[in-house]
């Protein structure tokens, strides 16, 4: 027996796999704006994580000059990041602009405008910035305080309520001023203590006042900057953007933190996504990077099999996951009201199963809310759940969900255990999921019945405000911070929250709120450990699986970067093509 | 006489753009719901940021209002100092609105896309005309021959296969596998290479394979219609009358037939005119083509009412200009037919 035929053998199983995957459905899915990711709950800012993340640094010499193409799925929306929701266009801005700081590799502030951390007054109100000096804008202007001032206004000041920033609320609601100290220092002050303040909201690009400063807030939101920003601070500045085609850029040689090694850098913009491998095949585009052009997860073996690329693998900061109807007023709550049956549930549930079947092994089964890069992540988070159909039994045995005599499905007092479960209607990991939480939750005497719904019309509605449902499955994107507030504190459950659970309990509501009240990293993670803890015991809404980005490289492209937290291109710079050209 | 005609013509297809504006207004705007175009769904975005950015768009006035803004009227009147306040521009005052999402002139956005639009539209019309002629014409001449069943067989398939899935056969064909064989391959994505790309030769390059899937469809079709159309005319009067007079067959069927069977033929490619807008949609998200149709798929799941309404009228407008262009090459090819 050869390897050979083998590996053949498994090319020609996933070629079908794939064949199968093109169902008219699945590739009207791929017609859509932000493609899969528009089926996600988005968390703010979008980013990888270090699970198996790195560097592909090697020990070729760096050669400087030559060109990369990236593709892009979805085409970029707008270069001003004060207006922008979407990865896509802040993945290209974070080429352009830089903000006050990215974040590390392990979920950390890192400065890049700021010359180092912000220093925190000692009531953790305040946060004194120190500006690099020196650093011009690519006009030959000084980047200064005033522009980060400027920036910070269009999001939260009142005066510039027009402009149509969806980052005014949260801002608002914690910033009390940003004012330039001096040309080189800029002071935030807040209105309470709020530990992921720093990390959720000083990585914005800067926008340069000088260009912006004169408009009004309604000009704002139309100006030409918005789609040509000719003006900029990053590693690369902005030299075209063919509409539906492809968005160009050049480097900078005057980048304060040294100049990129390539010439140009090109975005090249796809209509679908299971055209990115057949590319980096040919050669028409060097790099698939998860979240804007990623590799399809059932194209991971026949990626990995082509000799002229390179395949990365790793967990993202998302996750898929079930919740359950906890509201006492909703008839739903009859069956998931009792924890143990909840617990029982997850028990009966073959994970690994799923992570092999449905998302191609890349996916990492999830024994906790918090993605496994993260500082407060509890690998020993116990218990783990691992699948236990016996045990699932015997635990609804206990609850007094009996099974009739002849099997069938489980009733106590007369009510059957059925419910309904719905999903967005499109997304065909999320449509077989269910089929398969069916089956397996039939095997211990539990009827669920898929229902797929309109992303936005029902699900959404469904989720965070009218709540009519039994149980929903949706997927999830957290910021880097590890607050999980959004999810799990129950002032979250009122309409406009994403508790859509209803999942009211005290303990966990203090442990959050302490958690985000200091700003002592070893306390937070103490309390976040806390956090894991009385979610692996409540199991409100558990979570199923972290799944994968995948990565994919050409081979000459060198000094790349990838993991949870690197979100923002700080590494861009560094790479280079071993062929310089 | 003729001008006339095109006036009437012009002024009947006012009620036509209201009505066509109307209701793609009203299906856009009843599907969008409570959303807000361009904002992503995502709980560090509050309630309140969703509303006030509404409120600044002008989506939370009620349907008629909003339908007029779009057209423009109410700052239309205030200019005329009718009304007063401060209305936002419409569509009657240029520009074809301006895009929720991104805030730029929907004619932009249109403007940038059409000529890729039209290059690989264009093309793959000719393409179906020049092939699907004298398909229909050897099918009716032959009928009933192998050449007809297999053309017959031709056109079921081009009507039954996807064209999504028969881009993807030709991508792994033609680019992946023949790329891997050392072959010369072609590109599978874009209207011209990212890098250093753009010139007639990588252009064309890019166009063969959109343009044969595109036109696989017309092909399909128009040959059809062109056999059952030829087959028509050749049972004719006129056409036995140019035979009994000793009219040699080829001219009969070259001048006398094909003329005639041509008359629906423009009809339906008449009709095609607005796809030459939006109608290789599909091709055009396989192949990664920078053009309308893409556009307007991606920015409808926006509900991005501006730029698909933009996109309507433009479409709109193209199909009144197609149909009367169609009447109008009737009486080029059929001198019966007379304009009052």
């Amino acid at each position: 027996m050869s390897g050979d035929a083998d590996a053949e053998d498994k090319g020609f199983e996933q070629f079908e796999q794939f064949l199968d995957e093109w169902s008219r459905r699945d590739f009207l899915r791929n017609l859509g704006v932000g493609t899969a990711y528009l089926a996600f709950l988005a968390g703010g800012l979008e980013f990888l994580e270090a699970c198996g993340g790195g560097s592909t640094t090697t020990t070729v010499n760096v050669k400087e000059g030559g060109h990369v193409v990236e593709s892009s799925v979805s085409d970029l929306k707008n270069f001003n990041a004060v207006l922008t929701t979407d990865y896509t266009s802040d993945q290209m801005i974070s080429m352009i602009n830089d903000g006050l700081y990215t974040i590390d590799a392990t979920g950390n502030l890192y400065p890049l405008l700021a010359k180092e951390k912000p220093q925190i007054s000692s009531d953790n109100l305040t946060y004194t910035i120190p500006l690099r000096q020196g650093v011009k804008w690519s006009d030959g202007q000084d980047l200064t305080a005033d522009d980060v001032v400027f920036t910070y206004q269009l999001m939260y000041d009142p005066q510039y309520a027009k402009v149509n920033s969806p980052r005014r609320g949260d801002l608002s609601k914690y910033v009390s001023s940003v004012t330039a100290k001096d040309k080189y220092t800029v002071v935030f002050t807040t209105k309470t203590v709020y530990a992921p303040f720093a990390i959720s909201h000083m990585l914005y690009a800067i926008l340069p006042k000088h260009v912006l400063g004169s408009l009004s807030p309604d000009d704002i939101n139309t100006a030409p900057y918005n789609s040509a920003p000719t003006v900029s601070s990053g590693a690369f500045t902005f030299t075209k953007w063919d509409k539906g085609s492809q968005v160009t850029l050049t480097k900078n040689p005057k980048y304060y933190r040294g100049a990129p090694h390539l010439d140009s850098y090109i975005f090249k913009i796809g209509g679908a996504s299971t055209q990115v491998l057949n590319q980096l095949k040919t050669g028409e585009i060097d790099v698939g990077f998860p979240g804007i052009g990623a590799i399809d997860p059932s194209q991971y073996d026949s990626a990995k099999s082509v000799d002229s690329i390179n395949v990365y693998s790793y967990a993202r900061l998302s996750f898929d996951f079930i919740a359950f109807q906890l509201d006492p007023a909703k008839p739903a709550s009859k069956l998931f009201g009792d924890k143990t049956v909840r617990q029982a549930m997850v028990y009966a549930l073959d994970r690994a199963a799923i992570a092999h079947a449905l998302y191609f092994d890349q996916a990492t089964v999830a024994n906790t809310s918090m993605p496994p890069a993260s500082w407060a992540y509890n690998k020993d988070n116990t218990p783990a759940y691992n699948f236990d159909k016996a045990k699932a039994q015997s635990m609804l045995d206990a609850a007094g969900w009996k099974a009739g005599s002849g099997g069938g499905t489980r009733q106590k007092d007369g009510v059957p255990f059925k419910f309904e479960m719905i999903t967005n209607a499109g997304n065909k990991v999320r449509e077989n999921l269910l089929v398969v939480l069916q089956q397996q939750w039939k095997d211990v005497g539990i009827d669920a019945t898929p229902k797929y719904v309109d992303f936005n019309k029902v699900l959404v509605p469904a989720i965070t405000d009218t709540r009519n449902f039994d149980m929903f499955m949706v997927g999830f994107i957290w910021n880097p911070d590890p607050d999980q507030s959004a999810l799990w504190h129950s002032r979250n459950a009122v309409a406009g929250g994403f508790n859509g659970m209803q999942y009211k309990n005290p303990d966990m509501d203090k442990v959050l709120d302490d958690a985000v009240a200091t700003l002592d990293q070893g306390k937070r993670k103490q309390l976040y450990f806390k956090m894991q803890q009385i979610l692996a015991e409540d199991q409100p809404a558990p979570i199923l699986t972290f799944p994968n980005g995948i990565l994919g490289l050409n081979k000459r492209v060198q000094n790349w970067q990838y993991g949870t937290f690197i979100g923002r291109r700080v590494f861009m710079k560094d790479v280079f093509v071993t062929d310089g050209k | 006489m003729l001008a006339k005609y095109i006036l009437r013509r012009v002024l009947a297809s006012i009620p036509t753009f209201f009505g066509v504006t109307l209701v793609s207004y009203f299906l856009i705007w009843v599907t969008a719901g409570d959303i807000v175009p361009g904002v992503e769904i995502n709980p560090y975005i509050k309630k309140e940021d969703i509303d006030r950015i509404r409120h600044n768009l002008g989506l939370d006035q009620p349907f008629w209002i909003q339908y007029l803004n779009w057209l423009g009227l109410p700052n239309l009147a205030a200019q005329l100092h009718l009304i007063s306040g401060d209305w936002p521009k419409g569509i009657l005052e240029g520009e074809f609105g301006r895009s929720l999402i991104d805030g730029s002139p929907v004619i932009t956005h249109i403007l940038d896309r059409l000529p890729n639009t039209l290059e690989l539209t264009i093309t793959a019309i000719l393409l179906g005309v020049l092939i699907a002629i004298p398909l229909g014409v050897a099918g009716a001449l032959r009928r009933g021959s192998k050449i007809d069943h297999a053309l017959t067989a031709l056109s079921v398939a081009g009507v039954a296969v996807p064209s999504f899935w028969l881009a993807l056969m030709l991508i792994l064909l033609f680019s992946v596998q023949f790329e891997q064989w050392h072959l010369p391959w072609l590109p599978s994505g874009g209207a011209y290479s990212a890098y250093q790309g753009g010139d007639f030769l990588d252009r064309v390059l890019h166009l063969i394979m959109p343009a044969i899937v595109l036109s696989f469809g017309y092909l399909a079709i128009w040959s059809r219609f062109g056999r059952s159309s030829m087959l028509e005319v050749l049972s004719q009067d006129y056409v036995r009358t140019a035979r009994a007079k000793g009219m040699s067959e080829r001219r009969v069927v070259y001048l006398h037939a094909l003329r005639n069977a041509l008359i629906p033929l423009v009809t339906l490619v008449g009709l095609e005119l607005p796809s030459l807008v939006s109608g290789g949609a599909v091709v055009e998200i396989v192949f990664g083509w920078p053009g309308i149709g893409r556009f307007a798929l991606d920015r409808a799941f926006g509900h991005d009412y501006t730029a698909v309404m933009g996109i309507v009228t433009f479409a709109a407008l193209l199909v009144i200009a197609g149909n009367l262009l169609a009447d109008i090459l009737y009486a080029f090819l059929d001198p019966r037919i007379r304009y009052t």
